[in-house]
């Protein structure tokens, strides 16, 4: 349900539970939320890519990629890391406590389209939490998509998010997880290297493939890279961008990346579309 | 006297230099009394540069204003000195910023240009209209002479046309320069504060709706403190948001704050170049404020800044025989 | 509709019979000349150019609370429903169209309720322009000194009298309210008025063609020519605030005891923080690249999605900004560029 009329107006959700995915500075903590209204619970419906505005009344307002598919039921998952004022209030927050929702905004990964190709995800740290809502979609729909391979890694082994959840990748078979570091570590028996060297690696066709990525900006720079080395088309290679925002919702004029407003355009973009954006990469 | 010829040849010969990155100056607008900042990094545009009564931008703002970009990999930080042309007002803010650290002797080139005074572009429009057509104008025998479009030349008398300050000012020559393009002026000016004892003299009541009524009026455009030559902080205190000093909403509280804060922020640093007056689009009387502080560290520690750069900044320093008789 | 005429010493009993409205005029609050509702008897001066603070202070205001909420509490009380009824009395044609035109983004897709209910409770009488100020461009972009977007009503200064030209039916109903002091007006008062649009549109000195701008400017991307015209840009708000087109905003939150609200204020595309993320990290580090995106927001990406250049040419960014950047020389530039 986008609004009360009033699409500022934000709905009040209960953290239901809530756990660090890594520690340190800029630690990162999930999120399980339900909304208190019943009636917004029900009507709720958002697509693997949209965001919502999360916040508490009197600290502000952040726009945080909602990281939970629609298919795992009624409740919405955030990972935040702890930068600045709001995502500092919320990383205080514990289970039974209430923040503040709007949304969903933006656009979607269009999963519709995508029926019938393989789908390769490409994350490095945090910006796998934008790419879980698809890989559970598919998951969930695996029998609409001929392929899932899901890359990603961080700096060191705890500095990946969703660990749990991506052992348990590893293990099935018809989904292949690819995981990396960027240093030798003891016990670590996978992939050492820089994501973009993890992905000529595992060296996948781009033939009936969609490849999604996201991290960070140097990260993305070097897979669009490696992506056109191994033969990807413009319009086969999606990712979300992200920038500060206020609204939400196309009025405040912040979020421009060109032409272009990330949180109505966006945030999920082709790559077709970006190369005629030289802000896009800012 | 003005020798637009020499201002050039130096201009030239100084953006030729090696170890110049580029020269600030002033040249014409693009419209009536307008003047603008030009930043001149090749020897052909100096033709442009100019020096009239129609200069009232202080340039030292664009020592500290200018963003130092991240250099690229394997290339080196350009170093290389500012050749700044200045008036008498503009060098104490130089001298000022030196004294503070702010910006290097060794990255300053200054160009001093001694000057009778510069016009108030609000009174003058209001004399002859916003005109479009470019003005030119330069000082005679103590008048202000603008030649206006059309081959009409009109001699106003200096005290109709120069702006508030320029008429109290006591400092027309650079007080700094490495080199001074012509000969100093005349201290015309003398500074009894009668502006700010006009206001000291009303009641506490009467001051404080004058106030209420100016600062209701603050859109916050911040254009006061981004023009002042000596605010520079990289972060803003009136920005922060973490916490927040000072509210964004503009209300008459806020707006308050905003201007006593930046006012105490420039007590005995605030070098009376008056362009914070100048730029406001509300027309607030900034200068009185910042004219009554001035007064108050002049008086009670007969101290003035932006006069030798061998001096300790006023607010980080302390003698044992400070006045103390006012606090306690 | 016919066209009415308004002689001046009737003015104020035009205006008071405009009812329980509250009716904004260009007035001085402070040392600025902006719209403020007009207060006991007194009647508009019109005798004036533009205001500095555009009227779109009194639909958009500088600050406006959003939301208020409890310090420590959840719930959020929408403040909308509080909006009166207005008159802006006196605009300048180019005031006018900069309503339609920030209407387009207001109203796309999600509806701005604060900004609707505003617009819809607004009903605007025109002032046709006819000494245009020095820096005015509106024939450039699309408007004129007469011309009728955005208004209800339009009076054109005959003289002696103003000749009323209801435009809309709440124009109509405005006039019929105040129709003993209005009578008919004559076929040369119509062609008077005529004369008076005509004569002041030759007035308007500045022009440039917008042609190919739209489409020209993102490839100048790279283009040195903004660096030019950004060096002694000094990063305020000026040219932002008093646009009459910029519409940016900041949502803040802010608690004074325990009342708390999440009020909009104005926000401007050139302060450095304005697209600053909390990493640090900020996609328009230098003043170069804010400069590059308020022209190509204005005169490009608005018309990508609204068709329409967001400018009105109303010139206050040039008599007003204190360097002396102008937007004319900065698209003369662009279009030596292309």
């Amino acid at each position: 349900m986008k609004d009360n009329g009033n699409p500022y107006k934000p709905h009040v959700a209960t953290v239901e539970d809530t756990w660090n995915e890594t520690y340190g500075d800029r630690c990162i903590k999930t999120f399980k939320v339900v909304f208190d209204d019943e009636k917004v619970r029900e009507s709720w419906e958002h697509l693997p890519g949209q965001c919502a505005m999360i916040g508490l009344p009197g600290v502000g307002e952040s726009m945080i990629s909602i990281s939970c598919s629609p298919t795992e039921g009624k409740f919405l998952r955030f990972s935040v890391m702890r930068m600045g004022k709001v995502t500092q209030a919320l990383h205080q927050l514990e289970p039974g406590d209430k923040m503040n929702v709007r949304g969903p905004y933006g656009n979607s990964f269009p999963v519709d389209e995508w029926k019938g190709k393989k789908i390769i995800t490409i994350g490095g740290g945090i910006g796998q939490a934008p790419l879980r809502p698809i890989i559970e979609y598919v998951k969930a729909n695996r029998s609409d998509y001929e392929d899932l391979t899901v890359i990603y890694g961080s700096r060191t082994s705890s500095d990946l998010c969703f660990q749990g959840e991506l052992e348990e990748l590893n293990s099935c078979d018809d989904v292949s997880c690819h995981l990396s570091i960027d240093v030798e570590e003891e016990n670590w028996s996978h992939f050492v290297g820089f994501v973009p060297s993890l992905l000529m690696d595992v060296n996948p066709s781009p033939e009936n493939t969609i490849a999604i990525t996201c991290g960070p900006p140097i990260m993305i720079k070097f897979v669009l890279e490696n992506l056109k080395k191994l033969n990807f088309e413009d319009d086969q290679i999606y990712t979300t961008l992200e920038n500060r925002m206020k609204c939400g919702i196309g009025k405040c004029g912040r979020c421009n990346a060109g032409n272009l407003y990330v949180c109505k355009d966006g945030p999920v973009f082709s790559y077709a579309t970006l190369k005629q954006v030289p802000e896009a990469f800012a | 006297m003005v020798d637009l010829d020499k201002l050039r040849t130096v201009a030239k010969e100084t953006v030729s230099r090696d170890d110049v990155k580029y020269l600030i100056g002033w040249s014409q607008g693009t419209f009536g009394f307008r003047v603008s900042p030009h930043f001149v990094k090749e020897p052909e545009e100096v033709d442009s540069l100019t020096f009239s009564p129609l200069c009232c931008n202080n340039l030292a703002t664009y020592l500290t204003l200018t963003e130092k970009n991240p250099v690229p990999r394997g290339e080196e930080a350009d170093t290389r000195k500012v050749a700044l042309m200045v008036k008498g007002c503009d060098s104490r803010a130089v001298v000022q910023q030196l004294v503070e650290h702010g910006v290097g002797r060794d990255q300053v080139y200054i160009i001093g240009c001694p000057c009778e005074g510069v016009v108030d572009v609000k009174k003058v429009e209001k004399k002859f209209g916003e005109l479009l057509e470019p003005v030119q104008a330069s000082w005679e025998n103590g008048k202000v002479s603008f030649q206006l479009p059309g081959g009409q030349v009109e001699s106003l008398p200096r005290e109709e046309v120069l702006a508030q300050n320029c008429l109290t000012c006591r400092y027309p020559n650079p007080v700094v320069s490495d080199i001074l393009l012509w000969d100093e002026v005349e201290v015309k000016g003398n500074d009894d504060y009668e502006d700010v004892k006009e206001l000291e003299s009303k009641s506490s009541q009467d001051k404080w709706a004058y106030w209420q009524d100016k600062f209701t009026s603050c859109i916050r455009c911040y254009s006061c403190r981004n023009v002042c030559p000596l605010c520079y902080c990289e972060d803003c205190i009136l920005d922060r948001l973490n916490p927040t000093w000072v509210f964004r909403s503009t209300n008459v509280a806020e707006n308050t704050a905003f201007q006593m804060a930046r006012a105490f922020h420039l007590a005995g640093r605030c070098i009376e170049c008056g362009e914070c007056e100048r730029v406001c689009p509300v027309d607030i009387p900034l200068m009185k404020i910042n004219r009554k502080l001035y007064k108050e560290v002049h008086e009670k520690y007969e101290f003035e800044p932006g006069l030798d750069p061998e001096t300790k900044p006023f607010q980080a320093s302390y003698r044992p025989d400070d006045k103390e008789d006012f606090i306690l | 509709m016919e066209h009415l005429k308004l002689s001046k010493d009737k003015l104020g009993d035009f205006v008071a019979k405009l009812g329980d409205k509250e009716v904004l005029v260009p007035q001085k609050e402070g040392e600025a000349l902006k719209f403020v509702p007009l207060t006991g008897d007194s009647v508009p001066e019109l005798d004036y150019a533009n205001t500095s603070v555009p009227p779109k202070n009194a639909v958009f205001p500088q600050t406006e609370t959003m939301l208020r909420f409890e310090w420590g509490k959840m719930e959020t009380t929408a403040v909308t429903g509080e909006a009166k009824e207005k008159v802006f009395f006196g605009v300048r044609p180019c005031d006018a169209r900069a309503k339609v035109i920030v209407d387009k983004l207001f109203t796309w897709d999600e509806k701005d309720p604060y900004y609707v209910e505003k617009r819809e409770k607004s009903t605007v009488v025109g002032l046709a322009c006819a000494e245009p100020c020095s820096n005015c461009f509106c024939t450039s972009v699309g408007g004129g000194p007469a011309s009728t977007e955005g208004l209800d009503v339009l009076l054109t200064d005959l003289g002696e009298s103003y000749l009323v030209q209801p435009l809309t039916d709440e124009g109509q109903s405005l006039c019929q309210a105040a129709s003993d002091d209005l009578e008919k007006a004559a076929e040369g008062d119509v062609q008077a008025a005529e004369k008076v649009h005509q004569e002041a549109e030759k007035k308007i000195s500045r022009q440039i063609d917008t042609g190919g701008i739209p489409e020209g400017l993102p490839g100048l991307w790279e283009n040195e020519l903004w660096e030019k015209v950004s060096q002694s840009c000094l990063g305020c708000g000026i040219c932002t605030y008093l646009c009459p087109t910029c519409h940016c905003f900041d949502m803040q939150d802010e608690v004074e005891g325990f009342d708390g609200r999440r009020c909009r204020t104005w926000d401007s595309c050139m302060f450095s923080e304005y697209t600053m993320h909390a990493s640090g990290h900020n996609p328009r580090p230098t003043r170069r690249e804010r400069t590059r995106n308020r022209i190509n927001h204005k005169y490009s990406y608005f018309v990508d999605k609204f068709d329409v250049i967001a400018c009105v040419g109303c010139g206050r960014c040039i008599s007003l900004c204190p360097v002396n950047i102008d937007i004319l020389d900065i698209l003369s530039k662009v279009k030596e560029a292309l």
